[in-house]
């Protein structure tokens, strides 16, 4: 079994899966891969749990999906939505605020 | 080392509310994810069961991942989601559709229904027959 994360990581693999889709399209394996990759294994997920993700993101409109045919099997491939751009910026903002709020409070209390 | 029953995931799946067209589909990304990750491991050098191993590893146990799809509420049925209306609604539709089954069911089995019909008008012209000719028996008799 793979090293889980903590709760805090709430929100997480929608951010992550929506930045990485806004670079290309991507199938559930491929992203896994890209998020290990990318994070430099630091965020480490039970792979399965990414596809109930990326069905809720595309139910919302935030992704469109697509069948290919690749090496023998059929691939679903994810890609963003005008409106996943939306969603992707506004985590951005949220995740920029929360990183902010967290680094001056650890600054503070490192201080006092 | 046991295979993934991705079959009792779906019907799992299913039954936790998740939507058909959900469950199937998210059960064939995952079957096909455990391939790769088999493909992966045995590229690396492992055994066939030592992949086998590693990739039920990496995938997570299904307990979890069931729980993760039932998380999540928009996966589900209408009936899973509004469970008071589906209450309300459900027995009036079959209310409403009860009169007319039987036309949906003589649809449905139109050809044994067609069978039973010409054996039932056999049967009634051969019983006319036989009155016909007891009776022109008991008149010319």
């Amino acid at each position: 079994m793979s090293q889980s994360n903590p709760p805090f990581m709430s929100g997480v693999p929608e951010l992550l899966l929506l930045r990485l889709l806004n670079d290309q399209e991507m199938y559930g394996y491929e992203l896994v891969r890209s998020i290990k990759q990318a994070t430099n294994e630091a965020i480490s997920l039970g792979e399965g749990v990414i596809y109930p993700v990326l069905h809720s993101l595309e139910r919302n409109g935030s992704l469109k999906s697509k069948r290919k045919p690749v090496g023998g099997r059929t691939r679903v491939y994810y890609a963003l939505t005008k409106k996943g751009r939306g969603r992707l910026q506004k985590l951005r903002d949220d995740w920029s605020r929360i990183q902010g709020g967290v680094a001056t409070a650890l600054g503070t209390a490192g201080s006092a | 080392m046991r295979e993934p029953d991705f079959s009792a995931l779906a019907n799992r799946l299913l039954k936790s509310g998740i939507s058909p067209r959900h469950a199937h589909r998210t059960v064939n990304e995952l079957r096909d994810h455990y391939d790769d990750l088999v493909d992966a491991a045995v590229d690396e050098g492992a055994n066939s069961r030592n992949a086998r191993l590693s990739a039920v590893n990496e995938l997570g146990t299904m307990d979890d991942f069931v729980a993760a799809m039932a998380s999540r509420r928009e996966l589900k049925t209408w009936a899973f989601r509004y469970p008071r209306l589906a209450v309300v609604v459900y027995p009036i539709a079959c209310l409403a559709v009860l009169p007319a089954m039987p036309v949906f069911v003589g649809i449905a089995h139109r050809t044994a229904v067609m069978r039973w019909g010409a054996s039932l008008l056999v049967a009634g012209i051969i019983t006319a027959l036989l009155l016909l000719i007891m009776q022109l028996s008991i008149i010319l008799g």
